[in-house]
């Protein structure tokens, strides 16, 4: 149905989206989760020509929308579109927003139209409203409104960009409820969302974009519960981490207190979260010191919002052994203090080099 | 522009002045140092600098508004051609004329610079009729006599075979050049039809302003001026005269003594006790209504249809401004910024007698042209930011349903744009309807010229301008109720107000 090879889009020097292929079936429900910022509506917008893209193909049907002789209109009319905004037209009724589209563009009678922008609207529970005007409804009403208005064009594919993003979460549901509805009967969907329960609930597959590609993609299973990658784990489990560099043995330690403490504000952390995360990172950075002078370490503290887990992790080039290796250490009481506030210690070394990480206790 | 401002200033110079004190009429050696209304450029203006060097000048440019200058207090004297003068205390028993000349004038005929042949035919002609005692004649007929009516204008007939000769006027100069009965009369136009006879050639008269008669001549639009123009050497340096066809004193035009205390005693002003007196010497007495009548069709006419022109042309510059090639932005936007910037006074003129300098087009159409090309920017720009302050998700929700760009901006973005800017349109429409008030420059006869042309007769400004005004008001109400016709339907909800669905 939707065919996409290679497909790369650019605004001036930055490069949205880098090297896209896609390929979905007729009556596939896609989801489309990741950060902000990572090409995830300019994809959606693609795939109508809202934006033109930079390189690549597009087939829609069998038909490359990217061919001069292509007729995009018509094209369009096949693939409705759910806007964040809504954008119902402002200046005609509710009924006239449904009606404006076949009546223009498929030559529809205007009774007929009527008739069936009137049995759309039931299908989205707004019947009473149809002689209202956009700016008397609700965002919730407006955006069921939408998506009868894409209906009353039978599609073929409709695209949601955002569709609850800009809605009261109070309202959310009332559109969650007709999408999902949509999705029973068959329509291919493209979905573009924030909602990680109607991802994991309504789609057949899931896309995980990230740094401008599909970075990850598989069933709702393979993407909620068994990630593959890390950036895709650390989405999933809405984890917000900070790195740390220290450079010289003789770095500042109130400086690193001070970004561990912000970063404790940031996530809304307990202050005996927060103390044992200052005790355990300064312990760690004395086991660390004779390895300081050779070569920097990065610290990355991870927080899971999810699962309220917090790991450190602590990274440096070279193969070096275990440093809380007993052996190597000068006394037994900051090993015993940091065994003592970690839950799970892991040392592994690799080509990249070494990485100690905790996952500290309470969390 | 400078018009309205004329008006205006005449009007509150005649409600100050009503209750102004009068003193004893001065002789002609009391005007040194006082203050003394000429009319720029004439031989009067001349003669009063040179006879009075310490004087101030008060420069006007009709003689009715010197006049009601001197009649308010405005201003103490007005030097001018005696036998404009005398028609002028005639109309008014508060002022008179000092017996004692200020100096003496030429009156000729005004000819291009380079035009030696015409001067050589024109003067024969008035070499013949001094003979044959003809100017004699017009003299005593127009100017000696001191009419009460004015004396009935000879017919001519216009079978002129040696083609047509372009008379250019400025018909504000009683007994010269001046409207009666509905038709142009006084000493020149009867002058110039004589002429026109002794040539064989046939007569087409253009009255313009007294200020651009000169660049009428220059531009072509006109071969020859009879506006009792007097003969100065700095004219001389821009035109060719004939022979004068008339000499005369310049004389100075005083107040006379104060009116009797008894006759202001009902307490309310001259010109309010008396609305029916100027109903009807201003608009029944020869047949002004027609003037006021013909003159208000014409900015009527001129107001529509370059509202209409303007419009268009603001659609097509308003596509260009918005248009992402250079090709066309640019240029769209130089045009607005000299158009929004220039007067349109200004651009009327130059349209006038540069671009259409020797073309013989209706000066209603340049008109229209001067005045649909300023509204073309204006409106260009009102369009540009009802277009720019749809929201940019309309425009993306029709095309994702299947609209071009063409029909989504006539579905969706027109409909909203033109009820978000018809509040602003209407405004900068009745600033157009008000602004055509400056076509009196170039020789059409719109409402404000009629009012002009009844107030030189009359010597009445008050019930004029008060009239007009109304008119004035009348025609953009009576315009703008279509416009706010047009807002209603505009409205989205228009239909449910109505009790439709």
């Amino acid at each position: 149905m939707i065919k996409v090879d290679h497909l790369c889009k650019r605004f001036g020097n930055l490069t949205v989206l880098k090297d896209i292929s896609i390929d979905i079936a007729r009556g596939e429900v896609i989801s489309i989760i990741g950060p902000s910022g990572t090409g995830k509506s300019t994809l959606l917008r693609c795939l109508n020509l809202l934006d033109q893209p930079s390189g690549g193909r597009i087939e829609i049907d069998g038909v490359n929308l990217l061919d001069p002789s292509t007729d995009v209109p018509k094209m369009r009319r096949k693939m409705g579109m759910v806007f964040q905004s809504f954008n119902l037209f402002a200046h005609l009724s509710v009924l006239d927003n449904l009606t404006l589209g076949p009546i223009k563009l498929l030559g529809t009678g205007k009774a007929e139209a009527q008739s069936k922008a009137r049995d759309l609207l039931k299908l989205v529970g707004l019947a009473e409203k149809a002689a209202s005007f956009p700016d008397e409804l609700s965002g919730g009403q407006k955006q069921r409104v939408a998506i009868a208005r894409c209906l009353a064009m039978d599609p073929q594919i409709i695209l949601f960009d955002e569709p609850t993003s800009a809605l009261d979460p109070t309202m959310v549901s009332e559109v969650l409820a007709v999408m999902r509805r949509l999705a029973n009967e068959g329509l291919t969907m493209l979905v573009v969302t924030h909602e990680m329960d109607f991802a994991r609930d309504v789609s057949s597959r899931v896309f995980y974009m990230d740094e401008g590609i599909i970075y990850e993609q598989g069933t709702p299973a393979q993407i909620f519960e068994q990630p593959q990658r890390e950036k895709t784990r650390a989405f999933i489990h809405r984890i917000r981490s900070v790195c740390l560099r220290i450079d010289s043995p003789d770095f500042d330690l109130y400086a690193v207190n001070a970004e561990i403490e912000q970063f404790c504000e940031k996530q809304i952390l307990p202050k005996k979260t927060r103390q044992h995360l200052w005790l355990l990172i300064e312990e760690l950075l004395a086991v660390y010191r004779p390895r300081l002078a050779q070569a920097p370490v990065e610290i990355t503290l991870g927080y899971a919002e999810k699962t309220g887990r917090l790991e450190v992790a602590l990274e440096s080039p070279g193969d070096a052994p275990n440093p809380l290796d007993s052996a190597a250490l000068p006394d037994e009481l900051g090993l015993s203090i940091i065994t003592k506030l970690a839950e799970s210690i892991d040392y592994r070394t690799d080509a990249r080099g070494n990485r100690l990480s905790l996952r500290l206790i309470g969390g | 522009m400078n018009r309205l401002f004329q008006l205006l200033a005449a009007c509150v110079l005649l409600v100050a002045g009503g209750s102004a004190a009068q003193a004893a009429p001065p002789q002609l050696q009391d005007l040194e140092g006082k203050r003394i209304a000429i009319l720029s450029g004439t031989a009067g203006d001349l003669a009063a600098r040179r006879q009075f060097p310490d004087a101030q000048f008060v420069e006007l440019t009709t003689t009715s508004d010197a006049a009601l200058a001197v009649d308010t207090g405005k201003a103490d004297a007005f030097v001018f051609d005696k036998s404009v003068l005398i028609n002028l205390a005639a109309k008014n028993p508060q002022l008179r004329i000092v017996e004692q000349p200020v100096g003496r004038l030429d009156v000729a005929v005004a000819m291009r610079k380079d035009n030696a042949a015409l001067q050589a035919e024109i003067d024969g002609v008035l070499a013949a009729l001094k003979q044959e005692g003809e100017l004699q004649r017009l003299r005593a007929k127009w100017v000696d006599s001191r009419y009460t009516t004015p004396p009935p204008m000879p017919s001519f007939d216009q079978t002129g075979r040696r083609g047509v000769l372009r008379m250019g006027t400025s018909a504000e100069n009683e007994p010269f050049s001046f409207h009666a009965r509905g038709e142009l009369a006084g000493l020149d136009i009867e002058l110039i039809h004589l002429i026109g006879q002794r040539l064989d050639k046939r007569i087409e008269i253009v009255d313009l302003h007294f200020d651009t008669l000169i660049p009428a001549l220059q531009s072509k639009k006109i071969d020859v001026a009879l506006a009792n123009f007097n003969v100065t050497e700095e004219r001389k340096k821009l035109i060719r005269y004939s022979t004068p066809y008339l000499d005369n004193d310049i004389s100075a035009l005083v107040r006379a003594q104060a009116p009797a205390a008894g006759a202001e005693n009902d307490g309310l002003p001259r010109w309010f006790r008396s609305v029916a007196d100027s109903f009807h010497s201003n608009i029944i007495l020869e047949d002004r209504y027609l003037l006021i009548w013909d003159g208000l069709k014409t900015t009527v006419i001129i107001s529509v249809f370059s509202t209409l022109l303007g419009t268009l042309l603001g659609g097509v510059i308003c596509f260009m401004r918005m248009s992402a090639r250079r090709l066309l932005k640019v240029p769209a936007r130089i045009y607005i910024a000299i158009l929004r910037g220039t007067p349109v006074l200004v651009l009327l003129m130059l349209i006038f007698y540069v671009v259409f300098a020797s073309i013989h087009i209706d000066p209603v159409l340049v008109a229209i042209i001067a005045f649909g090309m300023n509204f073309a920017a204006y409106s260009a720009e009102i369009f540009r930011t009802g277009i720019e302050g749809v929201d940019k998700g309309q425009t993306e929700a029709g095309i994702a349903l299947g609209f071009t760009r063409v029909s989504t901006f006539v579905n969706v973005v027109l409909p909203q744009t033109i009820h978000r800017i018809l509040p602003v349109f209407k405004g900068e429409f009745i600033s157009l309807v008000k602004m055509t008030s400056v076509v009196g420059y170039i020789a059409v006869q719109d409402l404000t010229k009629a009012s002009d042309i009844i107030r030189s007769r009359t010597f009445d400004a008050f019930f004029p301008l008060v009239m007009i005004a109304i008119l004035y008001f009348l025609i953009s109400w009576v315009l703008l109720q279509s416009l706010g016709y047009l807002e209603r339907v505009t409205d989205p909800k228009y239909g449910r107000k109505a009790g439709g669905s």
